[in-house]
């Protein structure tokens, strides 16, 4: 990891279970001419001791075992100008769907949750309703529900027999060694009619024009009837 | 005299009113109309009739392309609904587009049996229904059959239908009215986002089901179809025909010879039909004349006791049949009509027109790869193909209106658009900069819209409106398989090429393609007047041997071996 002078960096961490982890800062070769330097490793407030210093890095080394270890982490240089990294330790992040899934009455509809890379220990599957989590637990509503798991990585909700009240926002949470994280899904259930108004409106017009065609056509052979 | 007179008057209402919209004006024009006839407002009716035609066409080419193009759309929705992996999901759109080439002979069939008006309403009926019944899909196959099967087949009926009626109306402005039409792909850009909008707000079945919908506007557009005969059909046809030439004024003296025979105006129009064409027609009109002559008027000349007369016309006729081999013979036209298959110049155009539509999708293909290969950034690389999907609608339209003008023939120009495709694609590996390329672009696109804005007229020009139907069902038939085979086949050569930069593999595989149907139209084009069915032969067999030699070289290294040679 090197630090670049003046700017401030990020790097984004993805831990699934417990490991070690050694997180160094390193400064580019072009720097070295900055001479009394201070190095220190930050978390929140907290300054962590361990250092390894080589010649121009400067490393700790994070035993982390659970989710209370995750957080943010700064390698703060302190020279002429104050240089910081920041490494973001955190569980991996679930992929939901930003589009809201727009299915209908009386229909079913699947909403896919996925990891990537990382296998998560359990899904679970929430519906919002209003400010409350709703946990949905496939086997007491069994007509309703259907958990799938079609591989670790990826979990299938399929909801059968949508009515309006299935309208709005699930969550999706794996859990890890390390933690929890959740995924966004919404739902939009729609009623037959909405689609079927245009559908008509159209056939209407259809309608309106083949009489029209129509009547054209008896019009003029009548004329060359009588022509 | 006053028949004669009123021949040429109507001829040349006739063409009037297919150039100008209002046919008011030949009410003006005909004072001397008599009551056997047709009255002149519905000649005047006829002439409007065929921008009617027109539009249809242009519909159900915006329609049927956007659709097919934004097939792509709804391949994400059903892979996530229905289920099944992408090959199989694929699977729909390809049998939907290629039963659209596929299903034309069945549909040829179709057409002749029943007339072009229902054929197009089935086929409207077809696509509507299928998009309707596919939002209860649950599957892959039953979507396959649903979407895929009863699309295809609709829009082959909609497609062939409305084909061989603008080519039957529109006499005079066959290319111009040919572009007009096909410019309707090019507002096919609209229907993508559209689609997305309806696929946001209402989910694909939704969706399917207001598509549903606009496909069914096609039914009252293919009401304006009308048979271009109202009253008894050969009658009016024939008239219809012989509009075409301004030549039926000499017919009279033996029209009145013939008339007292039978029916006076029945034996005059047919007899009208068959001497224009012994004039020593150029005009390519005469062989759509030539054409109906032959079958229709001789079937019937049989039948009546004219003997003074049959003969006389028939040997007329015989000597006026130029590029279409003898159907004195045939007494009636089969349903399934074959003998396309066994003509030469069916074969010639065919393969110029399977090999064009090879040569013709490449280039975009791999007209972004290669910019991006250059540096382009892919923002400008997709302004290259909204300019060329301009360009191309711009130039079809002008050349369909170069071409009416009749300042040469229409394969003339149908060889010259060809061959500088050709040359501007063996060129394009020059093209290195975004300028350069645009020029590329440009060009090409010139090229491409100028030669397929006359494909449908040059084909009535060499076969006649008559032929028209079962000539382009199996055209389009072999053209589907090409097109099936096409893409994966250039994804091949890319594939033996990716030793070599793409960019000079790509296009040189689209410079042979394109070279080939050059070939191939240069060699038919010289005998086609003249009917000689050797030349046809040789020329064909020497190209045939060009074909074969690029074709097996295409999946060997031996050609890859040439190419590094050139380096």
């Amino acid at each position: 990891l090197l630090g670049v002078s003046g700017t401030s960096m990020e790097k984004n961490i993805t831990l699934d279970s417990a490991t070690i982890i050694e997180l160094s800062c390193r400064l580019d070769n072009k720097y070295s001419h900055l001479k009394s330097l201070q190095v220190t490793w930050k978390r929140g407030n907290e300054t962590i001791r361990h250092i390894d210093k080589t010649e121009n890095s400067w490393s700790i080394q994070l035993k982390i075992l659970d989710s209370s270890k995750l957080g943010n982490y700064r390698c703060i240089l302190k020279g002429e100008e104050e240089i910081s990294a920041i490494f973001y330790l955190q569980v991996p992040k679930i992929e939901g769907k930003e589009k809201p899934i727009v299915s209908y009455e009386g229909d079913s509809a699947i909403m896919i949750c996925k990891s990537f890379g990382y296998t998560p220990i359990a899904w679970t599957w929430y519906k919002i309703n209003g400010s409350e989590q709703i946990a949905i637990n496939d086997s007491l509503v069994a007509d309703k529900y259907v958990i799938n798991s079609v591989s670790a990585n990826v979990t299938h909700l399929k909801i059968l027999k949508l009515t309006k009240e299935d309208d709005g926002v699930y969550w999706c949470e794996a859990a890890f060694e390390l933690g929890r994280s959740k995924g966004n899904l919404k739902l939009k259930v729609l009623s037959l009619m909405v689609p079927l108004k245009p559908f008509l409106a159209i056939v209407a017009e259809v309608v309106i024009l083949v009489t029209i065609v129509f009547l054209y056509e008896m019009y003029s052979k009548k004329k060359e009837k009588c022509a | 005299m006053k028949r004669r007179f009123l021949f040429a008057s109507n001829c040349f209402a006739e063409d009037f009113s297919s150039m100008q919209q209002q046919g008011e004006e030949r009410k003006e024009e005909e004072p001397e109309v008599p009551a056997a006839r047709k009255s002149p407002s519905t000649e005047a009716a006829d002439g409007g009739w065929a921008w009617g035609v027109v539009f249809h066409f242009f519909l159900v080419n915006v329609l049927v392309m956007g659709m097919l193009k934004t097939f792509g759309i709804f391949f994400v929705a059903f892979q996530e609904e229905v289920g099944g992996s992408s090959e199989q999901v694929s699977w729909i759109g390809s049998i939907m587009s290629s039963l659209r080439f596929l299903g034309a002979p069945l549909v040829a069939v179709v057409c002749k049996s029943l007339g072009e008006r229902p054929t197009s309403i089935i086929g409207a009926g077809l696509v509507g229904g299928g998009c309707l019944l596919s939002t209860q899909a649950t599957s892959v196959p039953f979507l396959c059959v649903s979407m895929g099967l009863l699309l295809g087949m609709g829009f082959a009926c909609l497609y062939q239908a409305a084909a061989v009626m603008t080519a039957k109306r529109c006499r005079t402005r066959l290319a111009f009215s040919n572009a007009i039409a096909r410019s309707g792909m090019g507002l096919t850009f609209l229907i993508a986002p559209f689609t997305q909008l309806l696929i946001d707000f209402y989910g694909w079945q939704g969706t399917l089901l207001i598509f549903g919908g606009i496909m069914l506007n096609l039914v009252p557009s293919s009401m304006l179809l009308r048979p271009i005969s109202t009253q008894p059909p050969q009658r009016s046809s024939a008239k219809n025909q012989d509009c075409g030439s301004l030549m039926a004024k000499k017919d009279s003296e033996t029209l009145d010879g013939c008339s007292d025979e039978t029916t006076p105006r029945e034996i005059q129009l047919r007899s009208a039909q068959d001497l224009p064409t012994t004039e020593g027609l150029l005009m390519s009109h005469g062989r759509d004349v030539s054409g109906p002559v032959n079958t229709s008027a001789l079937e019937r000349l049989k039948k009546p006791p004219v003997d003074s007369c049959s003969p006389e016309i028939a040997t007329e006729a015989k000597r006026s049949y130029k590029s279409l081999p003898p159907t004195e013979k045939e007494n009636s036209q089969p349903l399934l009509d074959f003998s396309p298959l066994k003509d030469p110049v069916f074969c010639i155009f065919t393969w110029s027109f399977l090999f064009s539509h090879l040569a013709y999708f490449v280039p975009i293909f791999h007209l972004v790869a290669r910019a991006r290969t250059l540096g382009i950034s892919s923002m400008d690389a997709s302004y290259l193909i909204s300019v060329a999907g301009i360009t191309e609608t711009v130039s079809q339209l002008l050349s369909g209106w170069v071409a009416d003008q009749n300042w040469t023939k229409k394969y003339h120009y149908h060889v010259a658009y060809l061959v500088l495709g050709g040359i501007t694609n063996l060129l394009c590996p020059l093209a290195t900069t975004f300028p350069l390329l645009m020029t590329y672009v440009v060009a090409f696109a010139v090229f491409c819209g100028g030669f397929m804005a006359l494909v449908l007229p040059v084909l009535v020009d060499l076969v006649g409106v008559q032929k028209l139907h079962s000539y382009l069902g199996f055209a389009a038939f072999f053209a589907g398989i090409a097109a099936i085979g096409g893409p994966p086949l250039a994804g091949n050569c890319n594939v033996i090429y990716k030793l070599y930069p793409p960019q000079t593999s790509s296009d040189k595989t689209c410079s042979g393609f394109t070279l080939l149907p050059i070939c191939i139209q240069g060699c038919f084009f010289c005998p086609s007047e003249k009917k000689k069915t050797k030349m046809h032969f040789r020329n064909l067999s020497l190209y045939t041997g060009n074909i074969l030699l690029v074709n097996l070289q295409n999946p060997t290294s031996s050609l890859t071996a040439a190419w590094k040679k050139r380096g």
